[in-house]
């Protein structure tokens, strides 16, 4: 549904990822008029950009697109995407006012077809953020092929606004004049599915990331893997050679008090496990070995997953790394403690993936007062086993890993759990807006 | 015969067209009777492209669309629905699996895979073109909800449903609530304790008007489908009336019971009376007498007349629009002998242990009366086996076990904790334990997946011995005043919920979903949900998140007065029929009866379009709508044209 300025809602849904979405439809189908918030240019969150997900290997686009086109054409559903929450307050009479800002897109988005003609006429090529910097896009630009919206936009931050764009846009719809918009709406509950980010590696120079190019993370790896991957083949970045000894290095910034990260991720295991399996599919020449600490495989169908990688051949070495260092040639030597055998080793490998870990996203901090947080920084929950949604505000509740590490069926169930406690606490505010 | 057919080949991204070349599958069905449109897609479930088909299909006045692209199973929903949105009846579509079926299983023959993946969209074209447009069937719901278990999920759920207005029925099949929560004592990350957890939840329960709880109840039948199930269910009797509120005579009729057996709620290692409430966890606060262990001797009738023996067993017939399954697990019960558990008197399970510890005196940890100071845990017993049947992780496991270590300390700080792991798991925010755990001193060790650790009693000495990870296979030994196995979750034994409601389960064992995460707690049976444990391992917060994603899914059921239900159903042209009995046998949901005229009917809202009257027909009278006897020989035919 368009957004027309439309002030009242049931429920207010920040983030447009597999929990935002997840919560939005179950509140939509119950009859909440729901207003669905995306910072991003598109809905689809992290999971849209995976491969495939484990255990059962369902490309995840297939999961993911059916419930975005779901929600896009849910009669209950507001969706603004390229939009931020500026400020989120309670009321004294249990509903909330949210002050929320639609950033221009230099697109007028109904009349945009997708067809992509300005992103040929366009002649700035900067890093493609949903490639994860694997290639380049153009300032304007759709994000991706399966995008929600499929519609333009310009990143102002790199155009130089030769108009080429406007020239070549059959419909006019391109307008440089267009400007950021704020809103205030008022909605009676708040679901916030604000996700996690990612863990930086450079946060750890002698990981060698950023200064040795086939070293990449696990997300960098899930587009080399995807249907839509941007070189059409799992090739190392460096120098495009097909690699054939891919080395993973597990809790690369989880479990790590010395960057400030004690905690475990609880996905990177199982997705690491996962791209092994992928990568022996794709490159069936390929050595793939995992360094790990523990192999964490605790879900329905994960040992089994697990296994089933072993089976296939992926190696698994018991050891922290420690270090990577660079040759001349672009391939990289790792030194690992090795557990089994009690000493420094090292091995070389041709590309190195980093399973980056999960970092709480502290956002909503900044946007909503009385918003507690634990010791990571993820969501307060209040009541951990009774209301495991609730948060530290009444009436705001959390899905997905806004309250910690979690993988897409827990984010889902969470999902489901918040959207529940929030049409119950609809339900009993009696308010007539 | 439909004439404007659209065909959509996808992609699917590369999961097709790797291997399946799908610009000549285009080409090999447009020219195809009947075929307006055939294009390829990159993904047809993509927003962009469902658009494109709406568009399609309104602008070209399509009567048939076919998509070919992954297992119905995923998408068949999706695009039933798109055809939908352009006007068009949703059963003109039919479904061609060329992923599963075809680019998946052929990725070593591209050329053999391309042909197969022409044949099966034919076939599909030849089925769309003898489709007929059907509407689905209208059932009135019955704005009511079965909930069977009362444990933490069941209860959780009931609550929910109950809130929003909906009637709800919870049945627990033991004498009290709670479920293994209430045994389960200290809890993780929190302070909260399982005992005071189950208060919380009993005392909302009680309170509300629109939750109907049965203890001692269990489901014996049920019939019907979606919307009007009929439970039938078996209350056993407390034989204790509900008026006995005076403790003190309760507690010497209690006294008075000669019998004693094990004590269930302990895990065995006490003893309880035949009349008996679970101490402390007692709700109802009513007790019970355990019939197959009472001797009816009648010395409790004798000091207390609110009991009375020969109270019978009664029978409830619950009419409800939906169920949901909460019905938990059981801890594994390891094998006579597996690391000498009943064979050495101080090897037990974690769950008797946390008993032990609830129970026990501070400071006087002892068992058979020998205190215990040094305490070893060997993980993963009942899980991740090599040999054994449970090839899966139990989840909960490696935090209840640390965290369970942890806080003992608070209450015996004389406890030494010596942990004999297989790679701890202790994911997510669980890590601190483990953490904390190491810092005060507890010692871990790890053995090697095909050497596990070894549990051996000698001179009156129990002692732990392993081929330790950390110091390259040398062999480390405790000796252990108790040896705790961290025994994993395995489903009910005792479940025929299963077989009552045909609920299939996974590789594991337990309750299986429909899709993980496109539909992650609904089974196969419509109107039927599954939360918590019954479905795999979870602890408390991941079974309440599964209980309250049930429950939505399950008011989305019964929140409205009328329910759509599939009409692909049986059908009887009754002038064939010669009424020989034979289809209402073969019938698995009793949806076949004999009417007024004589012949065979079908109850639609019952009949699940399984198929099975149709073979045993002798006079071929029954026919499945939209998989009739031609539409499938129209899909033979062309598949077996083409050899």
């Amino acid at each position: 549904m368009p957004f027309a300025g439309k002030k009242l809602y049931d429920a207010l849904v920040v983030g447009g990822g597999i929990a935002g979405i997840e919560s939005a439809l179950n509140l939509a189908n119950n009859n909440l008029k729901v207003l669905l918030v995306e910072k991003d240019l598109t809905l689809g969150g992290k999971m849209i950009m995976l491969s495939k997900v484990f255990p059962t290997l369902d490309c995840s686009a297939c999961i993911t697109t059916p419930k975005i086109s779901e929600v896009a054409r849910h009669p209950n559903i507001t969706i603004l995407t390229n939009t931020n929450i500026l400020q989120i307050e309670k009321q004294d009479k249990n509903y909330f006012k949210a002050r929320i800002k639609e950033k221009a897109r230099y697109v007028n988005i109904s009349d945009c077809t997708g067809c992509q003609l300005c992103e040929e006429a366009c002649p700035v090529v900067v890093p493609d953020q949903y490639q994860y910097d694997l290639v380049g896009r153009k300032a304007a630009y759709i994000p991706f092929n399966i995008a929600s919206p499929r519609v333009a936009s310009i990143d102002m931050d790199n155009c130089v606004l030769c108009g080429a764009c406007e020239k070549a846009c059959p419909t006019g719809c391109i307008d440089f004049t267009q400007e950021d918009k704020e809103y205030e709406i008022i909605a009676k509950t708040v679901i916030m599915a604000t996700g996690f980010n990612l863990f930086d590696p450079l946060k750890i120079p002698r990981f060698s990331y950023g200064n040795s190019k086939n070293v990449i993370t696990a997300l960098q790896m899930e587009r080399l893997l995807a249907p839509t991957r941007p070189y059409n083949h799992v090739l190392r970045p460096g120098d495009g050679q097909v690699p054939c000894n891919i080395a993973y290095v597990l809790c690369a910034g989880s479990r790590d008090l010395s960057v400030g990260n004690p905690i475990c991720s609880q996905i990177c295991c199982m997705y690491s496990i996962k791209q092994a399996q992928l990568l022996m599919g794709a490159l069936p020449m390929a050595d793939v070995t995992i360094y790990y600490i523990n192999i964490r495989s605790f879900g329905k169908g994960f040992e089994e997953f697990y296994e089933q990688a072993k089976g296939m051949g992926v190696n698994f070495v018991k050891g922290k790394v420690g270090k990577i260092t660079e040759t001349d040639n672009g391939n990289l030597i790792l030194w690992y403690e090795d557990i089994n055998q009690g000493k420094v080793i090292e091995k070389k490998h041709d590309l190195v993936v980093l399973s980056v870990g999960v970092l709480a996203n502290d956002e909503p901090k900044k946007l909503i007062q009385g918003w507690e947080k634990d010791e990571y920084s993820f969501a307060h929950q209040k009541d951990l086993f009774y209301t495991p949604s609730l948060s530290s505000i009444e009436g705001v509740f959390l899905a997905g890993t806004t309250s910690g590490p979690m993988d897409i069926p827990d984010s889902i169930l969470s999902a489901g759990s918040a959207a529940m406690e929030a049409i119950r606490y609809v339900k009993q505010t009696s308010i007539d807006l | 015969m439909k004439q404007r057919i659209g065909v959509y080949i996808c992609h699917c991204g590369g999961n097709i067209s790797d291997y399946v070349d799908v610009e000549k599958v285009r080409e090999a069905v447009a020219q195809n009777d009947g075929v307006l449109i055939a294009k390829t897609t990159m993904f047809a479930c993509a927003d962009s492209n469902q658009k494109g088909m709406v568009q399609d299909i309104k602008e070209n006045q399509l009567d048939g669309v076919v998509v070919a692209s992954c297992s119905p199973k995923l998408h068949e929903i999706t695009f039933k629905a798109v055809v939908e949105r352009a006007g068009l009846n949703k059963y003109n579509y039919v479904h061609a699996n060329i992923r599963e079926q075809v680019s998946w299983p052929h990725s070593d023959n591209k050329a053999g895979a391309t042909q197969k993946a022409i044949q099966i969209v034919k076939a599909a074209i030849a089925k769309v073109r003898l489709s007929e447009a059907i509407e689905p069937l209208e059932v009135d719901t019955t704005q009511a909800v079965l909930v069977i278990g009362a444990g933490v999920a069941g209860m959780k759920a009931a609550i929910s449903l109950s809130k929003m207005g909906t009637k709800v029925y919870l049945i627990e099949r033991e004498p009290f609530i709670g479920g293994r929560i209430a045994q389960w004592d200290v809890l993780c990350l929190t302070n909260e304790t399982g005992k005071e957890l189950v208060s919380r939840l009993y005392t909302e329960i009680v309170s509300n008007k629109n939750i109907a709880l049965y203890t001692g109840a269990q489901l014996v039948d049920c019939k019907g489908s979606i919307g009007n199930f009929t439970a039938k269910v078996k209350l056993s009797p407390r034989y204790v009336k509900e008026t006995c509120i005076d403790k003190e005579i309760l507690k010497k009729a209690i006294n008075a019971c000669p019998v004693e057996v094990p004590d269930e709620f302990n895990f065995g290692i006490t003893k309880r009376r035949a009349i008996y409430h679970n101490f402390p966890a007692e709700y109802p606060q009513t007790a019970v007498i355990d019939m197959n262990s009472c001797t009816r001797c009648g010395k409790c009738t004798e000091i207390c007349d609110k009991i009375d023996l020969n109270m019978k067993e009664e029978f409830l017939e619950l009419k409800v629009g939906s169920i949901l399954v909460a019905t938990g697990f059981d801890p594994y019960t390891p094998n006579e002998g597996e690391f000498g558990y009943n064979v050495i008197d101080n090897v037990i399970t974690l769950s008797q242990f946390k008993r032990l510890l609830a129970f026990s005196e501070p400071g006087k940890l002892q068992w058979h009366d020998k205190p215990v100071k040094n305490v070893a845990y060997i993980y993963c017993v009942g899980s991740r086996q090599v040999d054994g049947n449970n090839k899966y992780c139990s989840r909960y496991c490696c935090t209840a076990t640390i965290n369970t270590a942890l806080k003992s300390n608070d209450k015996f700080p004389e406890l030494n904790h010596f942990h004999f792991t297989r790679g701890i798991r202790t994911y997510g925010k669980q890590e601190q334990l483990y953490h904390n755990a190491s810092k005060s001193g507890h010692v871990f060790f790890q053995s090697y997946e095909d050497d596990p650790c070894r549990v051996e009693h000698k001179n009156n000495k129990t002692t732990v011995k392993i081929n330790d990870i950390l110091t390259n296979r040398k062999e480390l030994e405790v000796e252990a005043d108790i040896v705790v196995l961290v025994t994993g979750m395995v489903p009910r034994s005792n479940n025929n919920i299963s077989d009552i409601l045909k609920l299939p389960r996974g590789r594991d064992n337990f309750f299986n979903e429909i899709h993980m995460k496109l539909r992650p707690v609904e089974t196969v049976i419509d109107g039927i949900t599954i939360a918590g444990a019954c479905q795999g391992p979870k602890n408390v917060v991941e079974s309440i998140n599964s209980a309250l994603s049930a429950a939505i899914k399950t008011y989305s059921f019964v929140g409205k007065d009328k329910l759509m239900v599939k009409p692909e159903v049986a059908e009887v042209t009754p002038d064939l029929c010669k009424w020989c009995d034979e289809c209402t046998k073969a019938c698995p949901f009793d949806a076949i009866f004999k009417n007024e005229q004589g012949v065979a009917q079908v109850n639609e809202t019952v009949c699940k379009g399984c198929g099975m009257c149709l073979p045993v027909c002798p006079t071929n009278a029954i026919q499945l709508k939209t998989f009739s006897d031609i539409e499938i020989a129209s899909m033979i035919d062309v598949l077996a044209n083409e050899l």
